[in-house]
């Protein structure tokens, strides 16, 4: 390995031809190609399942290519393990990091090569290099810190601070803005931009095209495993983008339909939970979408979560249809026709060892089965026809729900609540980690729900998602409601930002 | 991502039940070491020993029986002097008894002057039937007859399959409670004391309510009251497991200590016998079921009826679910703690059941009873496909854990394997069908 | 790592499980099957013995004498431990019956339980034999039970306690009395302290009778509160092996070593070589390997369809220093 030779702009520092990978009854890849240079940010762009993360985990040696060279720097390494490919420089921070959450920063970064004499570490020294790295990228974490204590965003730092210091060349980031405030995106980008300037190749993956066009160089559209194109991003439109990565045009991002608004439903008053929610009163109408917005742990999940009962309010009261409710536990919630799609699919939404219909069937049991004995024909003819009629993709009702796609799973939770006939529909982030074509249906099934006279909450951190999907938005900060923005058409993002950190 | 749907049926089968490959692979193992010789008994061996002697003796010959001891025993005698008296041939004498008194009889015949053609045994008894007439110079010109052997497996024998069936009931009744915890994800260390400790207060009270002359009445009550008060440890553990959040893991372990020592206090350390000999009715079988012990019929019942629960009902989907997310399951509407604390219940009981089959099968309740059970258990269910990870884990995938486990252990018994030998290879065992099972899984 | 590694690695391990499986059933099983029972055929026959547990020398003694003795007469010996657990037993006597055996000899693990397994080989018309321990089950038939003669054994002991002191004298007893054979032992040796007081005039008196718990730990115990209580003791009688080194440790801390005169029971190599050294008087010492052949002699006879006594018991035999000074398995 040459780290002392300037890198020749000439010369890709990654270059992956023809690379086909096949799992049992899928081809993920087939004549896959990426090209990265020295000093250039990739964006790498597609829906869910077009084979980004396959092409990425061939890359770091988490998956062997069926078919396909993989060159780095004008040689052809043998990577069969991670560890192949962190020798040959490549590292890669997944959106779960790789972290031992009760470990430290230090020791996490140096898990594996320790500074060590005779088996004893050498705290000082590490706590040293540590320091200086994070000096570098230009912020303030203490190395002694234990990572479970630290933000998202910190453990991120984390993760770019140990690929730096094993020397990678290239540096691959899958999602790395899903869990991040626009504050700490914006720190992330000086970081990326610096990795830049060191010229390390940086590959970055994400749904949020925007970012794409900010911070990358180049961007390479995958679909159904193929490569479709690379373009430099001043040559692009993010429509021409987005109709690459589906395959096919789409009217607008945010096909909101505007229905008529109805009286209240749904009426919050005076909700406290510790610090975390302050005396939050809010209410929505018939037929209305109500977007929550704020920043992360503004207290927007928790409010959610007090109104379906996932967590006990210190004091409050919640009324639907001037009937007032007493919940005191998801059970109850769902009794009256509320329901709650979190915003972690995998931890809280799904059982992702049962199968998809069984995971619809979880809180609808009683609507087919009799003395407890479950009518497997009905329970199939109901789900059938929320597969057909929402689109949701499976192999067959089998299908374990952990292996679908994060857009069908999404569906899968909502056909879930749809049959479970609820009134208040709450989202919490209902579009994170979804490609566009699912991102998009999902909010035409927004607007249906809206339009079915249902009450519905839209939380998210996106603010134009807010803005393009709601009637009314509230944003909240630090566990209160900082401000109401009922005009939304005339709204802007500047606004919500104000509001937001207020 | 997509399974080809034709396929899918088949290979999801293979996943939940391709253990059962191991489970004949064994049986095919040891049928084939046991195969042998085997010897027809009762009447069945009388059938086959009279026609062989009509067609190896004139219809006048003079015929001795002489059989062993014991039910089959008598059969056969009984039923040969029947069938060779219809066929005209004379019974000189049908001795039934231990060698003491066929050498009696044999002298008695030797005296007598009687002469007689062949003496017609079992096969079982022939050695000491020509140890005892080469003893008596006169009965040398007699022959000895018995019936033929036929070639088939020990193992293969229907007793020998109701003796495996009998020796894993235990196991295989606690098991389906293990497999529903370790389905949500926890684990009970209990149960094996639990056995224990139900047989010692199902026998105490049979001994308090009248011992050897106790009534059917009072034996059910002791038993019901020693299940009823297992199912309430059960429902103490996962309530210290819903209530408390204490692993499950700490929890058991703690009453798994406890109620071996209530067990030890309750009998004062010693084996409680008093009680009647009806109490071995669980171990025995009957007519109308071909024979098959209660225990065994009992075991089928739970399996049976466990399965229906667990594949049919809401509550077996709810207990998948609260195993494979219990977050997700709670946020679905699904009672957790109430499932948690039924299924730890359940396997109270269980494990109290299993105490009762204990009991009738020894005729009495010992503390010591169920000694390393629970690891036995643990391993029926986890060779059987459970998960420790929660999820996962099929009843019937169970009773063939516990089937492996019971043909190891017969069929090296039938194979004269050395005990210490024996805890090696079931260790191994256990180890190989859990590997094959991950591999499987993986792909 | 790639599937196809996986599945070598896989494929390995499977094969290795497979080859230890296939080497352990040739070589792990029962000394006694390897032998004999491929020379003779017809006349073969076959012994089950289920033993308290392996893990006892005293069993394992038992085993291999019968195993020698049977060979003798064409039979082959299958062997089992019960491991001490009735349930584990039950199964081997189980399948004993499956395997149509001629005779099974027990020495039961309970001496109650055992009865149901005893009652299904009567039905199968298979006589059962027991040895060193009896079976207390009702309506369980026993052809003949082999085992030492514990009374005759405490008579040995007292008697040797007698030529160790003399004439005159206090003892005490370190005692097992929930042990059917340990009773046995102490009334056989207080019957004979009273028969020589009676007859020969001996002024022995037993002062103290402790429990022990036929381990060393409790016995050293109950020595240390005998001693305190009898400070003019002069011997002490410890029913077993065990119990006597715990008394030995507790003589020797009080400065009494010498002194006080130990007697034992079983002869076990602990106990002989403690007797080598002077730290123990005798030893009335058990013969496990005549159990074994006794048991097969009686079998045999049976099977020829002699009388057989209900019970015989092999006498003890005292043991004392110069025997020890003999013993070619102390050197």
């Amino acid at each position: 390995m040459n780290f002392n030779n300037t890198p020749d702009a000439k010369r890709p520092l990654v270059q992956m031809e023809g690379i086909d990978k096949s799992f049992p009854g899928v081809r993920a890849l087939r004549n896959a190609r990426l090209r990265l240079y020295p000093g250039q940010v990739l964006g790498l762009v597609g829906e869910n399942g077009a084979g980004k993360t396959t092409l990425i985990k061939t890359l770091s040696g988490a998956h062997m290519p069926d078919a396909g060279t993989i060159t780095i720097d004008g040689v052809q390494p043998h990577i069969r393990t991670p560890l192949d490919a962190q020798r040959a420089g490549v590292a890669v921070i997944y959106q779960e990091f790789n972290l031992v959450p009760t470990l430290t920063a230090r020791e996490n970064i140096f898990l594996g090569r320790e500074k060590a004499k005779c088996s004893f570490v050498s705290r000082r020294a590490e706590r040293r290099q540590v320091q200086r790295l994070f000096a570098d990228i230009g912020v303030s974490i203490d190395p002694e810190a234990l990572c479970r204590d630290l933000s998202v965003a910190q453990q991120q730092v984390v993760e770019i601070a140990k690929a730096i210091s094993i020397s990678a060349r290239i540096v691959v980031m899958d999602e790395p803005s899903a869990c991040l405030t626009p504050q700490e995106v914006k720190r992330l980008f000086a970081i990326i931009r610096d990795l830049k300037k060191q010229g390390i190749g940086v590959i970055y993956i994400s749904h949020r095209l925007e970012e794409i066009f900010k911070i990358a160089d180049s961007v390479t559209v995958m679909r159904d495993g193929e490569h479709v194109t690379t373009r430099p991003v001043g040559e692009i439109t993010s429509a021409e983008l987005i109709e690459m990565m589906v395959g096919r045009r789409l009217e607008n991002e945010f096909p909101k339909a505007k229905t008529p608004v109805g009286p209240e439903r749904l009426v919050v008053k005076k909700l406290c939970r510790g610090r975390a929610v302050r005396d939050v009163s809010f209410s929505v109408r018939r037929g209305e979408v109500l977007g929550v917005t704020g920043l992360v742990s503004a207290g927007r999940t928790e409010v959610a979560r007090l109104i379906f009962g996932a967590d006990v309010p210190d004091s409050g009261s919640i009324e639907l249809d001037a009937r007032p409710l007493y919940i005191r536990s998801p059970r109850d919630a769902i009794a009256n026709s509320i329901c709650l799609l979190t915003e972690d699919r995998k931890a809280q939404g799904l059982v992702a060892g049962l199968s998809a219909h069984e995971n619809f069937a979880l809180p609808n049991l009683s609507h087919w089965s009799r003395n407890s004995f479950i009518n497997p024909k009905k329970e199939r003819s109901a789900f059938a026809r929320y597969v057909n009629s929402l689109n949701i993709k499976l192999a067959d009702q089998q299908q374990l729900a952990g292996n679908l796609s994060g857009g069908n799973q999404q569906k899968l939770v909502l056909a879930k609540w749809l049959e479970s006939n609820s009134e208040v529909v709450i989202f919490d982030e209902p579009t994170r980690g979804i490609d566009v074509g699912s991102k998009y249906e999902i909010y035409l099934l927004i607007n249906e729900l809206a339009a079915a006279g249902k009450a519905v909450i839209m939380i998210s951190s996106e603010f134009d998602e807010v803005l393009g999907m709601s009637d009314r938005i509230i944003v909240m900060h630090d566990g209160r409601i900082s401000g109401e923005i009922t005009d939304v058409a005339a709204a802007t993002q500047e606004q919500i930002m104000a509001l937001a950190i207020a | 991502m997509s399974i080809l749907r034709s396929n899918s049926r088949m290979s999801r089968f293979l996943a939940d039940y391709g253990i059962l490959g191991v489970l004949l692979l064994l049986c095919l193992y040891y049928s084939v070491r046991t195969l042998k010789q085997q010897h027809p008994t009762g009447e069945a061996a009388a059938e086959i020993l009279a026609r062989k002697i009509s067609r190896s003796f004139e219809s006048s010959a003079k015929v001795v029986i002489a059989a062993k001891t014991g039910r089959e025993n008598l059969a056969f005698a009984d039923t040969l002097n029947e069938l060779l008296e219809k066929a005209g041939f004379k019974i000189v004498r049908s001795i039934k008894g231990d060698p003491l008194s066929i050498r009696n009889a044999f002298g008695n015949l030797a005296d007598s002057g009687l002469r007689a053609d062949t003496i017609a045994t079992t096969r079982d008894y022939v050695n000491v039937v020509r140890n005892i007439k080469a003893k008596f110079p006169a009965l040398a010109e007699v022959t000895i007859s018995t019936p033929d052997g036929y070639l088939w497996p020990t193992f293969l024998l229907r007793a020998n399959l109701l003796n495996i069936s009998n020796q894993i009931a235990v196991i295989a009744i606690v098991a389906v409670g293990m497999t529903m915890v370790i389905v949500t994800g926890g684990i009970d260390l209990s149960v094996g004391s639990l056995v224990a400790f139900s047989a010692v207060v199902a026998a105490w009270l049979i001994r308090r309510t009248g011992g050897a002359n106790a009534s059917g009445i009072a034996m059910a009550g002791s038993c019901a009251a020693a299940i009823i008060l297992c199912a309430v440890i059960g429902t103490f553990s996962g309530a210290m497991v819903t209530r408390f959040r204490i692993a499950p893991f700490i929890v058991t372990l703690a009453v798994m200590q406890m109620a071996r020592g209530l067990a030890y206090l309750i009998a004062k350390g010693k084996p409680i016998y008093q009680i009647p000999d009806s109490f071995l009715w669980l171990g025995r079988g009957a007519e109308p079921f071909f024979s098959i012990p209660y225990a065994v019929i009992l075991m089928a019942i739970i399996y049976i009826s466990a399965h229906i629960m667990m594949s049919h009902t809401t509550l077996g989907r709810y207990i998948y679910a609260v195993g494979g997310n219990i977050e997700a399951a709670r946020l679905s509407g699904v009672r957790v703690n109430a499932i948690l604390l039924l299924v730890y219940t359940v396997i109270g009981a269980l494990a109290g059941v299993g105490g009762i089959v204990m009991a009738s099968q020894l005729k009495s309740g010992a503390p010591t009873f169920g000694n390393m059970y629970e690891l036995y258990i643990i391993a029926a269910a986890v060779v059987g496909g459970a998960s420790l990870k929660g999820g996962e884990g099929k009843i019937f995938g169970t009773l063939i854990g516990a089937f492996i486990i019971a043909v190891i252990n017969n069929g090296m018994n039938l194979t004269n394997v050395e005990s210490y030998t024996q805890k090696v290879v079931l260790g191994l065992v256990i180890l190989g069908a859990v590997l094959l099972d991950t591999i499987k899984k993986r792909r | 790592m790639s599937k196809a590694r996986l599945f070598v690695v896989a494929g390995l391990a499977v094969a290795a499980l497979v080859a230890i499986l296939v080497i352990v059933a040739r070589h792990g099983k029962a000394t006694a099957v390897r032998d004999i029972g491929s020379k003779t055929t017809e006349s073969t026959g076959a012994i089950g013995l289920s033993v308290l547990t392996m893990g006892n020398p005293f069993f394992k003694d038992i085993a291999d004498a019968m195993h020698i003795e049977a060979a003798k007469h064409h039979y082959r010996v299958i062997v089992e431990s019960g491991d001490s657990d009735p349930a584990k037993q039950k199964d081997q006597v189980a399948s004993f019956i499956v395997q149509k055996v001629d005779a099974i000899v027990l020495c039961p693990c309970d001496s109650k339980s055992i009865g149901s397994s005893i009652i299904a080989a009567n039905k199968a018309g298979i006589p059962v034999f027991t040895a060193d321990i009896a079976c207390l089950a009702e309506g369980a038939k026993v052809i003949c039970h082999v085992a030492t003669d514990n009374y005759g054994g405490g008579r040995e002991a007292a008697r040797a306690i007698i030529e160790a002191i003399g004439n005159r004298g206090k003892v005490a007893i370190v005692d097992y009395p929930e042990i059917e054979s340990v009773i046995l032992r102490t009334n056989g040796f207080e019957d004979e302290l009273a028969r020589a007081k009676a007859e020969d005039g001996v002024d022995i008196e037993i002062v103290a009778k402790i429990p022990g718990m036929g381990e060393e730990a409790q016995s050293f115990k109950a020595a240390e509160d005998i001693l305190q209580a009898h400070p003019d003791l002069d011997a002490i009688f410890a029913i077993n092996d065990p119990s006597a080194m715990g008394v030995v440790a507790a003589v020797e801390k009080a400065g009494k070593g010498g002194r006080i005169k130990i007697v034992g029971f079983d002869g076990m190599p602990r106990g002989r070589l403690a007797i080598r050294d002077g730290k123990v008087y005798a030893d009335p010492i058990q013969y496990p390997k005549r159990i074994g052949t006794t048991t097969v002699e009686v079998i045999m006879k049976y099977m020829a369809g002699e009388k057989v006594p209900p019970e015989i018991l092999i006498p003890t035999t005292l043991y004392r220093k110069t025997d020890a000074e003999k013993d070619p398995t102390l050197k």
